[in-house]
């Protein structure tokens, strides 16, 4: 077991390496020169060359690549090369606590509901629960989360212009509080963001607990004389949920891209929408520092649901 | 216990019927045949017994199983319906209705108002009429040309990137599958890591990073370049490069169980080199699967592509896409909702029949994949 | 009484290329205390009369359409989903062929005997439950059972394993243990340890042992009394001794005679039975044997035999001519 953690602790850290070495060498290799473009109409070129050495850009490559990998330990970003004086983590700070309040309910969501759905879908299979349930999942899954987010926000305009009402189809409200006001905001974005992680649990729970409940194990669990119900929550379940777990990395793969449609078009403040300004405003600090950041978040979560997974397959327990 | 796969693995799941219509035919392998409604022919009972039951290979049977799947037929048509829309529709729809006084530029053909890059700023935001089949957008252009448009977009993205996931994804998976040794090793690490990075944002990064780069220098290819298209390659080959790491595993796969089957051995056995097998035995054996894998990719490509545009780092103005019409759309979601609503309908069917068209040609294949 | 009377049971399974008739007809009694061998090819119904017994057979696609089967004087098709999960374990238990894949391999093997233990005496502690499950570990010769207890099952090898599934059957002191080719998937050697325990076992609790199989061998050395059945029918039942003394039906002869020998010489042929069986969906009129058998005769083809004495004490067999 440890030596699996390591081995893709290890093939991990690669990625985020080399996300870092790309958007590194992007950096360099930006178009445009930004010391120029800072200094704008004040260009002297003593003032350039000072500027130019305070941004540590004179450095040989290998140099300023050690020194940017140093100061992400430090969690420094750097400053950002559009709005001058700020840092850059200032920039993407109002972002952070956004962005994962929204990724952390949806994917409480997903597991919550998408799960159930699953299961129920596999006790009952082939009947019309389950081909009414999975023709859902399926058509969540497919169709993609911008399409979705679209839909929802034409049927709450319907709902605003047909009832008088006024729920917002865009904003946040206050990260991490629940007023009714923050709640109006914050229901519709989430729930539509976990749609497709929620359709892709769905029917891998049910192809999971169709697997187990096959299993000889489960035959002799109902030998022994164990009622149906422990038969098939204590002894199908619990090992169900076991490739459930695995799922949690891809996920969060999942999350992390629908988060740029789903800031975009709910405008929701997040770390993505930064992202995207930041790439339209060609902020190259602000670009790196977010790919690291959305990187390392998938990183982890992959090497989260590695280390759930030995902790939950007693097979892979012995070392 | 490998679920990374998007798509339940199909080359994971029991062994797939080889299409044996290459060699002499190997008693073995081509035993299944179609007879009893969904029932293997029960022992001892040989199908030739069954009566006047017209001999098929297996991809036939294949094929006729497709057939039979109304749903995924019904999806194909759809399909072939858009793609003539937007190959056709065009050379037709710059004929369709006369010419008409605009108070701006004056006597208008229809070859010109229905163009997508033309504004008409006095027809903006108008709702479907006689003129404008489908209305027109906040600058006037016609929606229905910029549908199309944008679908030959997509259809031209998705094409360019199956042809690279193909060749690429066969070339590599093949090798792998073959030869084992360290493309094999290869293979393993680089799938590794790019099932644990999601495709999209690597594209979506890619192209934030590399875009304005891409206007500049490739803007100035012919007839892609213009029109705010010069990303597109970059799209594409983003694309391309996040998609073929699956087909390649899928590929693979298939090659490992093909490459211990009997008629291999028998042509290995009969003198034949390797890159002979490889081209005579393995790769027309590959065609199912890699049907499958691309009908399925297709549909992640056209989403991918439509995302990408909608993000702004596509498909530029005054180019087309249904990402691009999706966003351009969005403000006006309360005073003009069909603006927002066509492509993103659009979209949906799209990519629903896709998905619906990929499990069916899974199931045709590969019948006991099924639950 | 006898402890087991099976009469006349039928089980078919509804698929879509027809009717199996999986059990067609079948009758048996069992004594308390007694070790029955079921002896037949794959296919011949062994297995799923054993599933019938414990009404484990999978609805759909399966349905036992016919026949009584009295345990103790109760008709277990009579019962309901609660009487059978309080005889299920407890009255009647079962083990199964394959133990890699019998056991749960998240539980560890102590929790696994024990729950069975809890399910059954509702007044009994969780410790108490768990010292049982040490005690039959050690009862079926596992060494350091009570550290083996918190082990899982993949830290087991396959005989072991087999031996906790017969710790499990056993610990709430059944009358009847059904073993479905409890040693086929073990090596020979283990295989003999296993028996070997099963018929002390039996004989320390008095437990009837309902032992399938399809090695004539292992019935042999461990049954008293033996059922040989064939296309869902029984078609011979003796005495073990005057089985493998005085094979009555053609089938058992030709089972025998098929068994390698290992005095023949080398380049003597083996002899099979040729043919197959048949197809259990579309069953033959006559003696479903008579398609293989070298001495049918016309009224074999037309006329189905039932199990009728040859003449020797208490063995029958289904043959208009036995030997």
């Amino acid at each position: 077991m440890v030596q699996f953690l390591i081995k893709r602790f290890i093939g991990l850290l690669f990625v985020v390496i080399g996300v870092t070495f790309i958007t590194f060498v992007m950096g360099l290799n930006a178009p445009g020169d930004p010391i120029r473009t800072l200094l704008g109409q004040h260009f002297d070129p003593r003032l350039y060359a000072q500027l130019k050495h305070a941004y540590g850009l004179d450095l040989p490559w290998y140099q300023q690549y050690y020194n940017y990998i140093v100061n992400l330990l430090h969690f420094n970003f750097g400053y950002s090369f559009k709005q001058q004086g700020q840092s850059v983590w200032s920039i993407l700070s109002s972002g952070v606590p956004i962005s994962t309040e929204l990724g952390f309910w949806a994917l409480i969501l997903e597991i919550l509901v998408g799960v159930p759905l699953g299961v129920v879908s596999a006790l009952k299979a082939n009947t019309w629960v389950d081909t009414t349930n999975m023709g859902i999942m399926l058509v969540l899954f497919a169709i993609p989360v911008f399409v979705l987010s679209v839909f929802a926000q034409v049927i709450i305009v319907w709902i605003d212009q047909h009832t008088g009402g006024s729920w917002p189809v865009s904003g946040w409200g206050n990260p991490w509080q629940y007023t009714f006001s923050d709640l109006q905001f914050k229901i519709v974005p989430i729930l539509v963001y976990a749609f497709t992680g929620m359709a892709y649990i769905a029917r891998l729970s049910r192809t999971s607990m169709l697997e187990v409940l096959r299993q000889d194990y489960v035959r002799t669990a109902r030998a022994k004389g164990l009622s149906e119900r422990v038969v098939i929550y204590r002894h199908g379940l619990r090992n169900a949920l076991i490739p459930l777990v695995t799922v949690l990395g891809f996920s969060i793969g999942l999350l992390v891209t629908g988060a740029f449609f789903i800031e975009q078009i709910f405008n929701i403040p997040g770390i993505a929408q930064i992202t995207i300004t930041s790439i339209n405003s060609r902020d190259y600090p602000v670009i790196q520092a977010t790919t690291v950041l959305l990187a390392v978040a998938v990183v982890i979560g992959n090497l989260i649901s590695d280390i759930l997974y030995t902790v939950v397959d007693p097979r892979i327990k012995v070392a | 216990m490998d679920t990374r796969d998007r798509n339940t693995d199909p080359a994971a799941q029991g062994a797939m019927i080889p299409d044996g219509a290459i060699l002499p035919t190997d008693p073995i392998l081509t035993d299944v045949r179609e007879t009893i409604p969904g029932g293997p022919p029960a022992p001892g009972e040989t199908t030739a017994a069954k009566g006047t039951e017209k001999i098929r290979t297996p991809f036939q049977e294949s094929l006729l199983r497709l057939w039979r799947d109304k749903r995924a037929m019904v999806c194909a048509g759809i399909i072939l319906f858009f793609v003539l829309l937007a190959v056709l529709g065009p050379l037709i729809y710059q004929h369709v209705g006369g010419t008409f006084q605009s108070s701006i530029n004056g006597a208008t053909p229809s070859s010109v108002y229905h163009n997508p890059f033309h504004q008409e700023l006095d027809h903006q935001d108008e709702f479907a009429s006689g003129m404008y089949w489908l209305g027109t957008d906040s600058v006037g252009r016609d929606l229905l040309a910029r549908l199309m448009q944008g679908l030959l977009i997509s259809i031209s993205v998705a094409v360019l990137v199956e042809i690279v996931d193909i060749v690429l994804g066969i070339t590599i998976g093949v090798l792998a599958g073959y030869f084992g040794g360290w493309i094999d090793q290869f293979l393993a690490r680089f799938t590794d890591i790019m099932f644990a990075f999601p495709g999209l944002l690597f594209v979506i990064l890619l192209t934030g990073i590399f875009g304005t780069w891409a206007d500049t220098t490739l803007g100035n290819i012919p007839i892609i370049g213009p029109n705010g298209n010069a990303r597109l390659i970059l799209v594409s080959l983003a694309l391309a490069f996040t998609a073929w790491p699956l087909m390649a595993r899928y590929v693979r796969g298939q090659t490992l169980q093909l490459k211990e089957q009997q008629f291999v051995e028998a042509a290995r056995t009969s003198g034949a080199s390797s890159a002979q097998i490889i081209l005579r035995h393995i790769i027309p054996n590959l065609l199912s699967i890699v049907i499958i894998a691309s009908t399925l990719n297709i549909a992640n490509t056209i989403v991918g592509e439509a995302g990408i545009s909608l993000l702004g780092l596509g498909v530029q103005s005054p180019g087309s896409s249904l990402g691009l019409m999706i966003s351009d759309g969005i403000s006006l979601i309360d005073s003009h909702p069909w603006e927002v609503l066509l492509p993103s309908i659009v979209l949906a069917i799209i990519v629903l029949c896709f998905s619906f068209l990929g499990d069916g040609l899974r199931d045709a294949f590969d019948p006991r994949s099924k639950d | 009484m006898n402890l087991l009377e099976v009469n006349n049971l039928q089980t078919y399974f509804f698929t879509r290329g027809g009717v199996v008739k999986a059990v067609d007809n079948v009758s048996f009694v069992m004594n308390a205390g007694e070790t029955l061998g079921v002896v037949g090819e794959s296919g011949c119904g062994k297995s799923v009369t054993a599933l019938s017994v414990m009404r484990l057979i999978a609805n759909p696609p399966g349905k036992i359409v016919g026949g009584e089967i009295n345990f103790n004087g109760e008709n277990i098709l009579e019962k309901n989903q609660h009487e059978l999960t309080e005889m299920r374990g407890s009255k009647i238990s079962m083990i199964f062929q394959d133990p890699m894949t019998s056991l749960n391999p998240v539980f560890t093997v102590g929790y696994q005997i024990a729950e069975t233990v809890k399910r059954h005496r509702k007044d009994v502690s969780n410790d108490q439950a768990w010292k049982r499950a040490i005690e039959m570990l050690d009862l079926v010769r596992i060494s350091d059972p009570k550290r083996r207890a918190k082990n899982y099952p993949h830290e087991f090898s396959g005989g072991m394993r087999q031996r906790v599934m017969i710790a499990i059957a056993l610990s709430c002191n059944p009358q009847l243990l059904i073993a479905d080719e409890p040693t086929t998937a073990l090596d020979v050697t283990i295989q003999a340890q296993v028996l070997e325990l099963m018929k002390g076992l039996s004989r320390e609790f008095n437990t009837a042992v309902m032992l399938i199989t399809h090695d004539l061998g292992v019935v042999a050395g461990t049954c008293q009394q033996v059922n040989v059945m064939y296309a869902g029918h029984i078609i011979e039942s003796a005495p073990v001794k005057q089985i493998f003394e005085t094979p009555a039906h053609p089938y058992t002869v030709g089972l025998l005679q098929s068994i390698p020998r290992l005095h023949e010489s080398r380049g003597s042929r083996l002899t099979p039975i040729a043919g197959q069986p048949p197809d259990l969906s579309n069953p033959p009129v006559g003696c479903p044997y008579a398609p293989r058998c070298p001495k049918v005769q016309n009224r074999c083809r037309q006329e189905r035999p039932e199990l009728m004495p040859v003449g020797r004490g208490e063995q029958v067999a289904a043959c208009f001519y036995p030997n």
